[in-house]
């Protein structure tokens, strides 16, 4: 198990709230909920350090439509800056147009996964950016012939020789710049953010009620905790395929654990809002639904419904302050994250 | 003579009502950084989340080992008291107090994974609180010094169908909590009442060992093998046994959300003679003639939004050698019905009203039929993390039947906090 050493956010200042005095550091899959709070300093492999030239590097290739078979799918494709770090959805269209099962996970702050993918198949940053290369629907490529097109490229073999030292390129070194630069959109900017570091101006009175009821009647933080809003984990909510005739079964696919059946990985409340449609499907078409299916408990294919699903009874205005705290309040504006666009074919390596 | 007599115990009845301990834990609210509605739907009332927590040994369900433990964490302590005025008018008298409603320490957490804990202290008070109850003597503290409950958890021994708890505890078959009761001063009157001869009382916490289940399909279990007089050792070296089942419809566990059912029956034993004559290691344990009591009963708690109606109905019986005032068995019921509404914003809002009733046997003069209405209304100054603030005004109607009928009115404006 991977185990990251992280931070734990500071004490948000509630008005009336004692001091706590926060725990500096411990294990996070083996402990939480913890309290919401300000992302913690990037984690990063000591097998993959970070430099500007394998950032750049990096980037260049997130945005290089050569990884494809047929040169027309880039990461940017499905992870697109000016959406979110993901896509329109409701799922991702790939080569020749072909239609995944699941929505585009964000980009941003995913370096903070301790596992990728709705399923958590993959335990790095690294080993996700070689998933979709080979993926059939995805970029329909094979690593072998994705090495053979970047290494092809003078400008590539340059840039990977000054990064790496070393030559012909490998997929791990692809792998690895690929994920050197997504450890770079982190979005630690947000009214909330502000709050949590005092700024008690930060948020407006409704989205500060959507914040209450967010940490409590709401449930949301049993599983959105800690600096990412995310517990990591995998629940089952009860979403209904959008293809009875095609179940997607989620973590279950991992690890054939019955208690799986039907579970995806808790996604990031950050940025929510400019990822539209939410959940693994797509299914719920805006914030407001999302909360409403929590609402009711779940949705209604509840085999395996997790145990901690219960209907909340929120009110209308419970809602809409929970919703203007989700939306506003957690959109970030890290003008090196959003301002972040696609570098044009022209500037690529040749 | 008589009728003095019986509005002095109204009078003790409306101004020392047992007030109600324990309650939430902030604690836990603490640990996990999250305010007090995470689980409770006001505190210190469990909403569903909370009582699914609750029977998974204060875990989040399927979190199991994935939490701070209590070594991990600021010191797992929490305090509870209230203060405020008491007022009661009984007859041609009147009364007025300002009074402190006791303290509660509480210590709780996660020792392990599956393996927890739960301490609840409640420390003897001579001071300022000395002759709240009895008579005017001094020999009457306002809190006993108790171990209310001291137990371990051992959870999911066999998945969700096997947990055990061990120790002093409240036990399963209290449907209803009276520990968690948004009411400070008026409690449930038949868990309360106790029989001329038993010294059995419903609503103790019960030293033993209990068996809890809880399933998927709403269905829940509780059995459990206890001394049976609440929290003392053994008198009668014979153990008394309980089961309790609840089957929750829909979603939730009938807490705030989902329809529940419950039913019950409890048997235990009582010594006729020489109760006490030897203490052992063991307790009392040569209590002789020993014969046999039951309990039994059901309960509803059914939710529509923001409502919450639960009835609870009891039927008690003592063998007749436990009767000193007649030749039968000494035969009891009552019950209560209860409404919860929680609203305006984030449940800072609680109204409720209360019908309590008991009904002993004619024949039983010192235990007149009772009923008891009260209202209350509770008012949270805020929902934040790990404390919590109530302004709480509660009422109640005591109308005693009997050969001396006799009612009282009582009002308690008090400030309910906990950290």
């Amino acid at each position: 198990m991977l185990m990251v050493m992280v931070w734990i956010a500071p004490t948000i200042a509630f008005p009336g709230d004692a001091p706590v005095t926060p725990i500096t550091t411990s294990p996070v899959q083996s402990l939480g909920p913890q309290r919401i709070g300000n992302l913690p300093p990037v984690p990063v492999p000591p097998d993959n350090p970070q430099t500007s030239a394998k950032i750049l590097l990096g980037k260049k290739l997130y945005f290089d439509t050569r990884l494809s078979k047929d040169n027309t799918i880039s990461c940017a494709t499905c992870h697109d800056p000016a959406l979110g770090w993901s896509d329109a959805g409701p799922t991702s269209a790939g080569i020749n147009n072909q239609l995944g099962g699941r929505r585009s996970p964000p980009v941003s702050n995913s370096a903070y996964n301790l596992l990728q993918f709705w399923d958590g198949r993959s335990p790095s940053l690294e080993e996700q950016a070689k998933g979709p290369i080979e993926n059939p629907i995805e970029m329909g490529n094979t690593h072998t012939a994705m090495i053979q097109s970047v290494n092809g490229v003078p400008g590539y073999q340059e840039e990977f020789k000054r990064v790496f030292g070393s030559s012909p390129i490998t997929v791990d070194q692809v792998a690895q710049a690929i994920a050197a630069f997504e450890r770079t959109v982190v979005t630690t900017d947000s009214p909330f953010d502000r709050f949590v570091r005092g700024d008690q101006a930060a948020l407006t009175p409704l989205e500060a009620k959507g914040l209450e009821v967010f940490n409590g009647k709401g449930h949301c933080a049993a599983c959105h905790w800690g600096g990412l809003l995310s517990d990591g984990r995998f629940h089952n909510l009860g979403v209904a395929p959008i293809d009875p005739a095609k179940p997607d079964h989620g973590r279950y696919e991992v690890t054939k654990n019955p208690g799986d059946m039907g579970a995806f990985k808790t996604p990031t409340v950050r940025d929510a809002d400019l990822r539209a449609p939410y959940l693994h499907n797509g299914s719920e078409k805006r914030l407001e639904d999302v909360v409403r299916l929590y609402d009711r408990g779940g949705g209604s294919d509840d085999a395996n419904l997790d145990p901690m699903m219960v209907p909340l009874g929120l009110s209308n205005g419970e809602i809409e302050a929970l919703v203007a705290f989700m939306k506003r309040a957690m959109t970030s504006v890290n003008p090196e994250v959003i301002n972040v666009k696609p570098i044009p074919k022209s500037e690529l390596p040749e | 003579m008589k009728t003095i007599g019986y509005v002095l115990v109204i009078l003790a009845g409306l101004m020392t009502a047992a007030p109600n301990d324990a309650g939430a834990i902030p604690a836990f609210a603490r640990k996990h950084g999250v305010n007090c509605n995470m689980c409770h739907t006001a505190f210190t009332k469990l909403n569903d989340f909370g009582q699914r927590v609750r029977d998974n040994g204060y875990q989040m369900p399927g979190q199991e080992g994935r939490e701070m433990n209590v070594f991990q964490i600021a010191p797992p302590v929490s305090m509870r008291t209230s203060t405020g005025m008491l007022a009661s008018h009984t007859g041609k008298q009147t009364t007025s107090s300002f009074a402190l409603n006791g303290l509660d320490l509480l210590a709780a957490g996660v020792l392990h994974k599956n393996i927890s804990f739960l301490l609840i202290y409640t420390p003897r008070l001579d001071e300022p609180a000395a002759d709240y109850s009895g008579n005017a003597d001094g020999a009457n503290p306002g809190q006993p010094g108790a171990l209310e409950s001291a137990n371990i958890v051992f959870s999911n021994v066999v998945r969700d169908a096997l947990n055990v708890r061990v120790g002093r505890f409240e036990p399963a078959y209290h449907a209803f909590s009276s520990k968690r009761s948004y009411y400070l001063r008026q409690g449930y009157e038949i868990y309360a009442f106790t029989t001329p001869s038993n010294q059995f009382v419903f609503d103790d916490n019960q030293l033993g060992i209990e068996a809890t289940g809880h399933f998927r399909n709403g269905f829940k279990y509780g059995a459990g093998l206890v001394n049976g007089n609440g929290a003392n050792p053994d008198i009668n070296n014979a153990k008394d046994v309980y089961v309790n089942l609840f089957q929750t419809i829909g979603r939730g566990d009938g807490q705030n959300a989902g329809q529940r059912l419950g039913a019950f029956a409890y048997y235990g034993w009582q010594p006729t003679r020489d109760i006490g004559a030897f203490v052992g290691d063991g307790g009392e344990t040569d209590g002789k003639g020993n014969t046999g009591f039951y309990r039994v009963g059901g309960d509803v708690s059914l939710n529509w939004k923001t409502f919450n109606v639960k009835a609870f109905f009891m039927y008690g019986q003592d063998d007749q050698k436990l009767n000193p005032l007649d030749s039968s068995d000494y035969v009891f019921r009552g019950g209560f019905a209860r409404v919860d509404w929680a609203g305006l914003w984030n449940n800072r809002l609680v109204v409720s009203g209360m019908y309590n009733w008991v009904r002993p046997p004619c024949y039983d003069d010192d235990r007149p039929p009772m009923d008891v209405t009260s209202a209350l209304v509770r008012y949270y100054l805020g929902d934040w993390t790990a404390v919590n603030v109530a302004l709480h005004l509660e009422y109640s109607y005591r109308d005693i039947g009997g050969i001396h009928p006799e009612s009282g009115h009582a009002l308690a404006a008090l400030v309910d906090f906990d950290f």
